[in-house]
C-alpha cells in the first residue's frame, strides 16, 4: 500500500516539474506532452492496479467475514445439538451353567443342575458439560429383574429388619459420578464411584476377562463391581496411574462365612449408614484396561459404627484388604492374575453379635474369618495372530478361602474352594464374544467329592 | 330432571343428618350376622399363655439344666450307666421343645433361638474338625461357632452314634474330647433355654421390655405393639398349629419319604441318630393338641382353642379334636408291630404304606384348621 502511494507521489512530482519547462520549443513541447501523456497513462494504469488490489482486499475481507458467520452458525448449531457431548455405552451377558450342588451340609452325593441366567445388562450414559466437567451414570439390571430393599425399622418390636418385596434380580445404580478433570495429572470425582479394589471393578465388560462368569475367587471375598458413595482423586504421570478415595464403609451385620465381607456392602439398604468411612488407594504402572500393567491397592475401613444395632459390637470391626495384580497382554499372549488378602478385627465379636441380633438370622453362616485369602490366574492365547479365526483359548485357576483364619476354634474347610478350567472365547465381531468353559471345583473337605462344571455365555459391548 | 335429583340428594342428606343429631331414642334394630358367634376369650388366652406356652418353656429350661448336670456327671464318671442317663436326659429335653414347635412365634423366633438349639442337618465334617483341633471346650467359645456343630443334633450324634444300624452307643466309643464337647454343648443349650424362658416370663428382650407372656395376655392394652386385639392373639395361635402340622406332614415326613423307595433319602431324617424321629413327630402334634385342648395330656380340663371353636360349631370342635388324635395315632403306627424306626420305615414297602396314612391324616387335619377353624375369626364377635 505504501509503495503505491510513493509511486503516485513520484508521478505527480515528475508531472509538475516537466510542466515548468513548457512553451520553449514546439518539438520539445510535443515531446513533453507525449511524455506527460505516457506518464499519465502509466499513472492511470497504476491507479487501476491499485483499485483492483483494493477490490481484491475487500473481497477477501468479505470472504473472511462470511467464513466467520458460517463458523458461528455451525457452533450455535452444535450447541443446539447436545448429543455431540452425550455418551452412551452398554454391555451385558447371558449365561448357561451346568454344575453340581449339594442339598445340605451332610449331603456328599451331588446333583447336577443346569441354569440360565440373564446375568447382567448394563447401560451407561455420560455427558461432557465442558472440557473439564463431565458426569456418568451406570445402571445395571441383574438377572433380568427388579429387586427389593431391606429396611431397618427401629420402632417395631426389638427393631426389625424388613424386606417388603421378594423378587428375583436387581436394578441398581452402579455408578453415578461427577468428574472434574483439568489435566491428565489430576482429576476429582464424586458421587457413587467404583472402588479400585479387585480387578472386576476395572475389567467388568465381557471381553475384558476370559472366564464365562467373573472370577469366582473375587466373588467369595469382595462385592462384585464394588461401588460406594464418596469422593476420589485420580490422575496419571507418565505410565503411572493413581487413585485415592474416601467412601462409605461396610456394615458388619451382613458379613457371612461364605463371602466374608462382600454381603456387608450396604446396597441392600435404601440409605447407607455413614458413621464409619473407608479409604481406598491404588497405584498402577501401565493400564489394565489397555493391556499390560502391574498394580497394588489397599482398602481400610471400620464397620461397627455402620451397624443398625451399633451397641452389639464393642470393637471397630476394621477391614483391611491388600490387592496385588498384574497383566501381560502382548501379541497373542494374555496373562492376568490377582492376589487378595484381607483381615477383619473383632471377627468373633461380630459373629456372636450376628448370631444374637433379633430378626437378623445368619444362622449357620455366622462364623467369620479373621483372615481371608483369594487369588486367580488366567492365561490365554489369541489364535487370531496365527490363523484367520477370532478365537482365544484359555486356562483359569481360581482359589478362595474366606475363612483362612479365625479368632478362635477351627475354621470349617467347607468354603475353601479351588476352580480350574479350560475354555474358549470366540468373537465373530469385536462387539460380541461367545464363551465356553469346562472345569472342576474342589472343596478342601476330603469327604466332599470334586464336581465338574460347564458354562456357556454370550456377551456384548458397544459405545456410541 | 337434574334438579329433581339434587333435591332428592339434599333431602336424603338433611334427613340423615337430622337422624344423627336426634335424641337418644334408638329404634333401629342391631343386625346380627347369621354366621356370627360370641365367645369370651379372656380366660382361654391367659390359660394358653401361662399353662401351656410359658409352662412348656419353663419345663424346657429345667430339662436343659438337668441335661447339663447329666453330662457333667458323665464327664466326671464316664460309665455306661451315666451315658444312658445322659441319653435319657437328652430325650427328656427334646420333648418340651418339640411340643413347643406348635407355637414357634415370639422370642424363639425374634431372638433367633431356634437355629441355636435345633439346627438340622448336623455338619459332621466340621464336627470332626472341631473335635480333632480343639479341646477344653467352654460355652462362650462354642457360642461363636456355627450352629450346625451345636444344639440338639450334635449332642444326639455324640450320645447315640451315627444311627445307621442302631441307636446304642457304648461308653468306650465316646472319647474324652467328645465328652468334654458334649458338656460344653449342654451348657450352651442350658443358657439358650433359660434365655427363652426368661423372655416369656421376665422380659421379651432381656432388657427393659415387658415379658412376652404379658404381651400375649394383654392385647390392645397401653403400648402393646405386638398384639392390638384378641383376634390377633388367637390368629397367631391357630397359625402356629397350622405351621407345625404342615411342617411335620409336608416337611419332616414327606421330604425323606420321597415318591418311592428309590427316592427315599434317610440323610434328611431328623433325629435319626437316636431313632427318636417318630417321638419327635408325635410330640409336635401333641403340642398342637396342648394348644387346642388348653392343657397338657392328662391334666384337668382348661380352656383352649377347642372352646373357641365349640362356641361357633360344636360338631367342628369335636371333629378337629378327633383328627388331632388320629394324626398322633397314625404317626405312632408307623413303627408297626416290630418298633421300626422312621429311617427304616421309609425304605420298607409296608412301612411306606403306614407313612402314607400318617401323611394323609396330617393333611386332613391341616385342611380343617386352615379352611374351617381359621375362618371362624371373621365370624367371631370378639374384641
Amino acid at each position: 500500500m505504501k509503495w503505491n502511494l510513493n509511486a503516485v507521489a513520484l508521478g505527480m512530482s515528475v508531472f509538475l516539474s516537466t510542466n515548468a519547462l513548457a512553451a520553449v520549443d514546439p518539438e520539445a513541447l510535443q515531446q513533453a506532452v507525449e511524455r506527460q501523456e505516457y506518464e499519465l497513462k502509466l499513472l492511470k494504469q497504476q491507479l487501476a492496479a491499485m483499485a483492483e488490489q483494493q477490490q481484491q482486499q475487500q473481497q477477501q475481507q468479505q470472504q473472511a467475514k462470511q467464513q466467520e458467520v458460517v463458523k458461528a452458525a455451525v457452533q450455535s448449531e452444535e450447541a443446539k445439538r447436545p448429543w455431540s457431548r452425550f455418551k452412551f455405552e452398554s454391555y451385558g451377558s447371558v449365561n448357561y451353567t451346568s454344575d453340581e450342588y449339594y442339598d445340605n451340609v451332610q449331603d456328599t452325593s451331588p446333583e447336577r443342575r443346569g441354569r440360565f441366567d440373564l446375568e447382567r445388562i448394563v447401560t451407561e450414559f455420560g455427558y461432557q458439560f465442558t472440557d473439564e466437567w463431565d458426569m456418568e451414570v451406570e445402571i445395571e439390571y441383574e438377572h433380568g429383574g427388579t429387586g427389593s430393599a431391606l429396611e431397618y425399622d427401629g420402632f417395631d418390636e426389638f427393631g426389625e429388619f424388613e424386606s417388603e418385596v421378594e423378587a428375583g434380580g436387581e436394578v441398581m445404580i452402579e455408578k453415578a459420578q461427577l468428574r472434574y478433570r483439568p489435566n491428565q495429572h489430576f482429576g476429582i470425582k464424586f458421587g457413587n464411584i467404583h472402588l479400585p479394589i479387585g480387578l472386576s471393578s476395572i475389567l467388568h465388560k465381557p471381553n475384558q476377562y476370559l472366564t464365562v462368569l467373573r472370577h469366582r475367587s473375587e466373588a467369595a471375598m469382595l462385592p462384585a463391581v464394588w461401588n460406594e458413595t464418596g469422593v476420589g482423586i485420580f490422575g496419571e504421570y507418565a505410565d503411572f496411574h493413581y487413585q485415592a478415595q474416601v467412601i462409605s464403609g461396610l456394615n458388619s451385620e451382613y458379613f457371612r462365612t461364605y463371602d466374608w465381607i462382600a454381603s456387608g456392602h450396604q446396597k441392600r439398604f435404601e440409605r447407607v449408614n455413614a458413621d464409619d468411612l473407608a479409604y481406598a488407594l491404588r497405584l498402577d504402572y501401565g493400564s489394565f484396561k489397555q493391556g499390560t500393567a502391574v498394580g497394588v491397592a489397599y482398602y481400610y475401613g471400620n464397620t461397627s459404627g455402620n451397624r443398625h444395632k451399633s451397641n452389639k459390637v464393642s470393637g471397630d470391626g476394621s477391614v483391611s484388604i491388600l490387592a496385588v495384580s498384574g497383566a501381560y497382554v502382548e501379541g497373542p499372549w494374555i496373562l492376568r492374575g490377582q492376589y487378595l488378602h484381607g483381615t477383619l478385627s473383632d471377627a468373633d465379636a461380630i459373629t456372636q453379635a450376628n448370631k444374637s441380633t433379633p430378626g437378623l438370622k445368619p444362622g449357620n453362616f455366622a462364623q467369620l474369618g479373621s483372615e481371608s485369602e483369594v487369588f486367580f490366574i488366567e492365561a490365554g492365547i489369541d489364535l487370531h495372530h496365527f490363523f484367520d479365526l477370532p478365537l482365544t483359548v484359555f486356562a483359569n485357576l481360581d482359589y478362595a478361602n474366606p475363612l483362612a483364619d479365625v479368632d478362635s476354634g477351627s475354621a470349617t474347610k467347607r468354603y475353601e474352594n479351588t476352580w480350574t478350567s479350560l475354555g474358549v472365547n470366540y468373537s465373530p465381531i469385536p462387539e460380541i464374544v461367545i464363551k465356553a468353559e469346562a472345569g472342576r471345583q474342589q472343596v478342601a473337605v476330603a469327604a466332599i467329592p470334586d464336581t465338574n462344571f460347564f458354562a456357556l455365555g454370550v456377551g456384548y459391548q458397544f459405545s456410541l | 330432571m337434574k334438579q329433581l335429583k339434587y333435591s332428592a340428594i339434599a333431602l336424603a342428606l338433611i334427613s340423615s343428618l337430622a337422624a344423627c343429631g336426634g335424641s337418644g331414642s334408638d329404634d333401629t334394630p342391631v343386625v346380627e350376622p347369621e354366621t356370627g358367634f360370641s365367645f369370651s376369650a379372656d380366660e382361654m388366652i391367659v390359660n394358653l399363655s401361662d399353662d401351656v406356652i410359658v409352662s412348656g418353656y419353663s419345663i424346657l429350661a429345667d430339662r436343659g439344666a438337668a441335661l447339663l448336670l447329666a453330662t457333667q456327671t458323665l464327664v466326671a464318671t464316664p460309665t455306661q450307666a451315666n451315658l444312658e442317663a445322659a441319653q435319657a436326659a437328652w430325650k427328656n429335653a427334646r420333648q418340651p421343645w418339640e411340643q413347643g414347635e406348635s407355637h414357634i412365634f415370639g422370642p424363639v423366633d425374634s431372638l433367633g433361638i431356634d437355629p441355636h438349639l435345633d439346627s438340622w442337618p448336623l455338619n459332621t465334617t466340621d464336627l470332626q474338625t472341631v473335635l480333632a483341633n480343639s479341646s477344653g471346650f467352654d460355652a462362650d467359645t462354642i457360642k461363636v461357632w456355627n450352629d450346625d456343630v451345636q444344639g440338639f443334633h450334635t449332642m444326639e450324634y455324640l450320645l447315640f452314634g451315627d444311627g445307621v444300624t442302631n441307636n446304642v452307643k457304648s461308653i468306650d466309643e465316646l472319647s474324652v474330647n467328645e465328652r468334654d464337647y458334649l458338656m460344653g454343648l449342654a451348657e450352651v443349650f442350658r443358657d439358650y433355654t433359660r434365655i427363652l424362658a426368661d423372655a416369656w416370663l421376665v422380659s421379651h428382650d432381656g432388657q427393659s421390655g415387658a415379658a412376652y407372656g404379658e404381651l400375649l395376655k394383654n392385647p390392645g392394652v397401653n403400648d402393646n405393639t405386638f398384639y392390638s386385639s384378641q383376634v390377633g392373639v388367637i390368629e397367631e395361635l391357630i397359625q402356629g398349629m397350622i405351621g407345625i402340622v404342615d411342617e411335620v406332614g409336608n416337611g419332616k415326613i414327606a421330604d425323606p419319604f420321597g415318591s418311592s423307595v428309590q427316592t427315599a433319602d434317610t440323610s434328611k431324617v431328623e433325629s435319626q441318630y437316636s431313632w427318636n424321629s417318630l417321638t419327635d413327630f408325635s410330640d409336635n402334634i401333641i403340642g398342637v393338641r396342648n394348644v387346642y385342648q388348653g392343657e397338657f395330656t392328662g391334666e384337668a380340663d382348661k380352656q383352649g382353642i377347642v372352646d373357641f371353636v365349640n362356641a361357633a360349631n360344636p360338631e367342628l370342635a369335636n371333629r378337629v379334636g378327633r383328627e388331632i388324635d388320629d394324626a398322633i395315632l397314625q404317626i405312632r403306627a408307623i413303627a408297626g408291630t416290630n418298633d421300626m424306626p422312621f429311617r427304616q420305615a421309609i425304605q420298607d414297602t409296608e412301612g411306606r404304606v403306614r407313612v402314607q396314612k400318617a401323611v394323609d391324616a396330617l393333611s386332613k387335619l391341616q385342611t380343617s384348621l386352615q379352611n374351617e377353624v381359621l375362618p371362624l375369626l371373621q365370624e367371631w364377635q370378639g374384641k
